[in-house]
């Protein structure tokens, strides 16, 4: 069971790795050819051939040079392309079931933990390289037989927390659903609102011509305006209310907490925006609406100085820092 | 090599009016880089990129802006001794061997923004922000730098050119000729480079001036005088194909790794209306820097394997 037999028979066989070495199918006839393995050698035959020579009970493998007594059902499908890569996961996935301890077991002593896992790492190892198969096996068979009872709780806590993480994941599948939904929902009850106060208008407005209702023009619009702006909307506060529930829900806070708590020891300093420099001590407040500059004024209406962007608060914000600049600032204590 | 305090040791780059050398500072054995500028070509004096360039850089002091150590005259040329650094945005970006993780991307924009909130808070347009020009230091800082084209925010009544920007980064009041624009200009260039962050190709690659146009309306909508008043005054509007602004179902699909409080930060960063369009101020105190994951520490964000 060496890796070195597998190879040395594989180079026979293997020139094409479309090929089933055994019936010669080819996978540019057939298309949905299909290889198979068995964890005793590792040898690939292809779907059929498996179904042809095992079918009829444990047979010898059809590999020439390979002794192994195969059965069909313990064939299965190849996942990975490197043959020695499938049966170390193979031997890792038989020997993990059964080594299958968690740093809680050990009261969270790391050392004893990390002893334990370089234990079952030798066995894996050895395995896998074919050192002392036999002894090997037996230490795996001695250490099921005596801690049998602990096997079976981990194989069910992790079972719970395999469970745990699928519920979380179809929740926030749900979730996500749920949101685009009613995103959509918005979208469509806006435009069927805009279309909606359109008619309306134009509605009342032939109305008021027809002389049934007085009413100013710009009324009307206003009112129907007001009326769709009210309508908003059901489905709006749900999805506010949904974004809420994301926000709160139990599996998140879960993993925010895990995320804060592995964070904390690395940053020290609280995050800031600014990074703390930011005067909020100034001077002056500047004020909304109250200066009256006759230049900047009329400058504000022209469509040049709109379009591109011009604020005047820029303006007074600089006038006014300029003007208060240095006050306050002692020159012989800077020079110090 | 007459500056007894520096020494020039390797050339590692010429551009049309200066000469970039590594070098060392001798007193204390710091790495620097010396920006030679050939005034003794020019008849006119020294040229207008170089005057800026001092003019802002002596003036500014901030951990995410470039710093300017000294500056020295050596056979009628003017020396800019700055602080080395070795590598930019543009080179990590475009090295396919890098990875980087929305958190290095969530410290890169932070810095980014730091350093030119504290450029416009002294009342200066850097007017040239591109990946290329944001450095980043040997312990992973982003450095602001690159003064050629920056100027003092101008009195209400002066007249800017429109002509600014790398064409890839130039805000769509620049597009259409602007002539009293603000901060906004920058605010928009760092916002394209978020997104380009993101997506590791450059956002909106015009091929010239009347494509960029194209590029960027047809990626982010044509403004209308609804979004964005007046915008139908500036000459040239009308010729322009209409495109509806993209939803927020079309972005998700276009920054599939981006959350939500990145895409609200591109989104307010991308705005048309230079009036609506965030501050650097605005930007920093986003949820998208306060939301997990926390921005990478700048000196762990590894730039080559």
């Amino acid at each position: 069971m060496s890796t070195q037999m597998i190879t040395g028979t594989m180079d026979d066989y293997d020139d094409n790795k479309d090929m089933c070495p055994i019936c010669k199918t080819d996978r540019y006839l057939s298309p949905d050819l299909k290889f198979l393995v068995n964890p005793e050698c590792y040898h690939k035959i292809c779907e059929n051939c498996v179904d042809r020579i095992f079918s009829l009970g444990p047979a010898q493998c059809p590999y020439k040079h390979c002794d192994k007594i195969l059965r069909k059902n313990k064939f299965k499908t190849q996942v990975f392309d490197d043959v020695a890569v499938e049966k170390e996961v193979d031997i890792r996935k038989r020997v993990f079931n059964v080594f299958n301890k968690t740093l809680e077991d050990f009261n969270d002593n790391l050392e004893e933990y990390n002893k334990y896992l370089e234990d079952v790492e030798e066995i894996v190892y050895n395995l896998d390289h074919g050192i002392d198969v036999e002894k090997t096996e037996e230490k795996l068979r001695t250490y099921e037989e005596l801690n049998k009872q602990l096997i079976l709780n981990n194989l069910e806590r992790s079972k719970q927390a395999m469970e745990n993480f699928s519920q979380r994941q179809q929740f926030e599948k749900d979730m996500k659903l749920k949101k685009k939904l009613l995103e959509r929902q918005i979208e469509e009850e806006e435009r069927f609102n805009k279309e909606w106060a359109k008619k309306e208008i134009v509605n009342r407005l032939s109305a008021a011509a027809a002389g049934t209702a007085g009413g100013d023009t710009n009324d009307v619009i206003e009112g129907v305006r007001n009326t769709v702006k009210l309508k908003k909307s059901s489905a709006r506060r749900k999805l506010e209310e949904l974004n809420l529930v994301l926000k709160n829900n139990p599996y998140f806070a879960n993993t925010n907490m895990a995320g804060a708590g592995g964070a904390h020891p690395r940053s020290s300093i609280p995050y800031t925006p600014f990074n703390g420099d930011r005067d909020l001590h100034q001077r002056f407040a500047l004020q909304e609406d109250k200066y009256s500059d006759p230049l900047v004024q009329e400058l504000e209406k022209r469509s040049d100085y709109t379009a591109s962007g011009f604020r005047s608060d820029y303006v007074y914000e600089r006038v006014l820092t300029e003007a208060f600049m240095g006050l306050g600032c002692v020159i012989s204590e800077e020079r110090a | 090599m007459s500056n007894p305090n520096y020494s020039k040791e390797k050339k590692v780059g010429e551009g049309t009016y200066a000469v970039v050398y590594l070098g060392k500072q001798l007193a204390s054995g710091k790495s620097i880089a010396i920006k030679e500028i050939k005034t003794s070509e020019f008849k006119d004096g020294l040229d207008m990129s170089a005057i800026r360039e001092v003019k802002y850089l002596q003036e500014l002091d901030h951990p995410n802006v470039i710093n300017m150590i000294d500056i020295f005259m050596a056979y009628d040329n003017l020396n800019l001794v700055l602080e080395f650094l070795p590598t930019d945005l543009e080179v990590v970006i475009k090295d396919q061997n890098v990875l980087f993780t929305p958190a290095d991307i969530k410290a890169w924009m932070l810095m980014t923004l730091r350093g030119v909130y504290h450029v416009h808070r002294n009342f200066i347009l850097h007017r040239d922000l591109k990946p290329n020009n944001l450095l980043i230091s040997p312990d992973g800082i982003i450095k602001v730098a690159d003064f050629g084209l920056a100027r003092a925010v101008p009195g209400p009544r002066e007249i800017l050119t429109s002509n600014v920007v790398t064409r890839w980064y130039r805000a769509p009041e620049l597009l259409f000729g602007a002539k009293h624009y603000t901060y906004a200009v920058d605010v928009w260039s760092i916002g394209v480079i978020f997104a380009e962050l993101m997506l590791r190709i450059p956002y909106l690659p015009g091929q010239d001036d009347v494509n960029q146009m194209e590029v960027t309306f047809r990626a982010l909508g044509t403004p209308t005088d609804k979004v964005w008043p007046e915008v139908s005054t500036f000459p040239g509007y009308n010729k322009l194909q209409i495109y509806p602004p993209p939803s927020r179902d079309e972005l998700r699909k276009r920054f599939i790794a981006a959350t939500e409080n990145a895409l609200t930060l591109m989104e307010n960063m991308l705005m048309m209306n230079p009036h609506t369009r965030w501050t650097t101020a605005q930007c920093l105190e986003c949820d998208y820097f306060r939301e997990l994951p926390e921005p990478s520490n700048p000196a762990d964000i590894k730039l080559s394997k």
